[in-house]
């Protein structure tokens, strides 16, 4: 039993297939009161939630459930959707689409039934599309539909900007935005340490002539996933960690800045309904405001690029 | 007859007892000195916690509430004594003894009666713990780093001062809150001496990688309309503000405290603007100490970052070390 104050209880609960958000929710312990999972296949959920429930001792969060009930979920105020299948060895996640929208067709409108004030984050690929059919789907208004977005391409960006730099990737400043994916953006004219642009330092980072080859960075990043799938079989840590620290955003109220999916229709020239990540404000409401970024021309072609391509992907789903 | 002890529990292990890891000193128990340890022992970053001062019962009384708080942190020692030895094997120490400012002092004035404090308590510190890294926080915080420097004998790389750490935090708060986001998520650095003559860099502030002064070209400017320049001059007087209100400041500056110990504990390599030897950059012919973005690690100051200022901001920054440097030569026996 969980007491239904107006505020409601900070529940959050992870749809998941695979272990990955749960755990990665464990390295900021303490995040929630109350931790609800769903998934459809009832023994492996049973055993992921028992496990977890075995750590109480070690942790904070008092209440830790899990059914394929989606009432179990009632009253969440942030509701993290990772279902669906996942990329395969080689395969790129605008291959997934069709596949997961039919999951997401059934998953979403439980969802908002049972939470109907919660804030839905988007972790499942391709994600820009899913937080786009996510939005459609549970008739949302669009600050509270928010995609993971290029949060995680960010985050390994800085990782490996610290280790070309032996610095700590909270000192190194970079941001990724656009699609989660293949075709992300780096902004390298925001790249800087200290508030030192390192484009002002080297004016060929990001091209081909750079010496020091940046651009290669960038391309570490978009293959990250790639590498550690074929690996691995999956990527599931970072992304854990990715997302604790958005729902840590929302959860405390603390207006921080992350690159998230959100609609972008109208800005960058974007024209169409589409969603992709740009630095966005998060707060207990959600998204509260979104920062306008200086982006050089080909930057905002790219993004515009992208939007297409989405768009013509889009078009075609049922939904 | 055996005791409880004795019945209760079968020794495994016997031995002399390991030497701590992550020993931190407090010199000063006034109000900064307690806010700097408390900050540390909240974070976890110590498994020995040491406080040292004059008063006895003060200290005695300081050292049995933190211990009285035992059950609900991860620091197992707690230590007090106005012997030094009691400091023995520190990783860092923080100075915050002196005298503080008073209500409408500027730091400058305290200066030759905290000097005569150090000298004291500097060789003191290093005789027990040769390898330590020192934070200098009692004010003029620049000035006392280069007297610690000198009275230690320590390499550079081994003495900061908290510097504007705090004077950043400050900005970074105050100019976050005007665009309603986290302190964090706005990027700003307060460089130079910690006061009032501070030197806000408005060319690097940026949020998200946008940069403010492009967008705004009066940014930090007098001619702005949106008046930005103001948000610095209300850092330069928070501690003023503070200190009527209250007596005196202490939280902020022991939270940030414990944010540069992180850094040099953990090995972080994270940047932090801490006041360093800065003689020979930005044309600056004097052994001072002023504050610059440096990188903290387990060596202390592993290395600075190399600004792009502005010619006024360089102006400033030598403005500030001839100014130091007029105090510092005139100081005996250090």
């Amino acid at each position: 039993m969980y007491c239904h104050t107006p505020c409601g209880p900070w529940s959050t609960v992870v749809h998941y297939t695979w272990n990955r958000v749960p755990l990665g929710m464990q390295t900021k312990p303490d995040l929630c009161d109350e931790l609800c999972l769903i998934d459809v296949m009832e023994d492996k959920l049973k055993g992921e939630v028992m496990d977890l429930q075995h750590g109480s001792l070690f942790c904070k969060t008092h209440k830790i459930v899990g059914d394929k009930d989606y009432s179990t979920t009632a009253h969440s105020k942030v509701v993290v959707v990772t279902a669906g299948a996942r990329q395969q060895e080689g395969e790129s996640r605008l291959n997934l689409v069709q596949r997961n929208v039919n999951i997401f067709k059934f998953i979403i409108p439980q969802i908002v039934k049972y939470s109907p004030n919660a804030i839905l984050l988007v972790v499942s690929n391709p994600v820009d599309i899913l937080t786009y059919v996510a939005w459609k789907l549970s008739g949302f208004p669009r600050h509270r539909v928010i995609g993971s977005g290029t949060n995680l391409d960010s985050g390994r960006f800085r990782h490996l900007m610290g280790e070309k730099l032996h610095l700590h990737p909270s000192s190194c400043h970079g941001w990724i935005i656009g699609e989660h994916g293949d075709s992300s953006v780096p902004v390298w004219s925001g790249v800087n340490v200290a508030g030192v642009s390192l484009k002002g330092l080297n004016p060929d980072m990001g091209t081909d002539a750079d010496k020091e080859d940046w651009k290669h960075v960038h391309k570490m990043v978009v293959n990250g996933a790639y590498e550690v799938i074929k690996l691995k079989g999956y990527t599931s840590w970072a992304i854990g960690m990715s997302v604790a620290d958005l729902v840590e955003s929302i959860l405390k109220n603390l207006h921080k800045v992350h690159p998230v999916s959100t609609l972008v229709k109208g800005m960058h020239g974007v024209k169409e309904e589409v969603f992709l990540s740009v630095p966005c404000v998060l707060g207990n409401s959600g998204l509260t405001d979104i920062i306008h970024m200086t982006l050089k021309p080909e930057e905002e072609k790219q993004l515009s690029n992208s939007a297409e391509t989405l768009w013509g992907v889009q078009k075609e789903l049922t939904l | 007859m055996s005791s409880v002890m004795q019945k209760l529990l079968t020794p495994v292990a016997s031995g002399p007892a390991e030497p701590p890891r992550n020993k931190v000193t407090v010199v000063g128990v006034g109000m900064v000195g307690m806010a700097c340890a408390v900050s540390v022992l909240l974070r976890d970053l110590a498994d020995e916690l040491a406080l040292v001062d004059v008063m006895e019962d003060k200290l005695k009384g300081e050292m049995m509430d933190l211990q009285h708080g035992s059950l609900f942190l991860k620091t197992s020692k707690i230590v007090a004594d106005k012997d030094y030895a009691v400091t023995a094997n520190s990783r860092i120490v923080v100075v915050s003894a002196g005298v503080r400012q008073q209500e409408g002092e500027s730091r400058l004035n305290l200066v030759q009666r905290n000097v005569n404090i150090f000298k004291h308590i500097i060789p003191q510190i290093v005789k027990h713990s040769p390898n330590c890294t020192l934070i200098v926080v009692s004010n003029p915080v620049d000035v006392l780093t280069y007297v610690t420097w000198k009275l230690s004998g320590l390499p550079k790389h081994r003495v900061i001062g908290s510097g504007t750490n705090l004077d950043s935090a400050r900005f970074r708060f105050l100019m976050a809150e005007r665009l309603g986001i986290h302190a964090s998520s706005f990027n700003g650095w307060v460089l130079g001496e910690h006061g009032d003559t501070s030197v806000p860099v408005w060319s690097g502030v940026n949020v998200a990688g946008v940069n403010l002064q492009k967008l705004n070209p009066e940014f930090g400017l007098d001619g702005d309309k949106e008046d930005w320049k103001a948000t610095h001059k209300a850092v330069v007087d928070s501690a003023y503000e503070v200190i009527k209100l209250k007596g005196y400041t202490n939280w902020a500056i022991g939270l940030s405290v414990a944010d540069l110990t992180e850094s040099i504990i953990k090995n972080m390599s994270r940047i932090h603007p801490v006041s360093t030897m800065v003689k020979d950059m930005y044309g600056i012919g004097e052994e001072v100490f002023l504050s610059l973005p440096c990188v903290l690690n387990s060596n202390g100051v592993g290395s600075v970052i190399n600004m792009t200022l502005t010619d006024a901001e360089v102006g400033q920054l030598k403005k500030s070390a001839d100014t130091l440097w007029g105090i510092q030569k005139d100081l005996k026996d250090i």
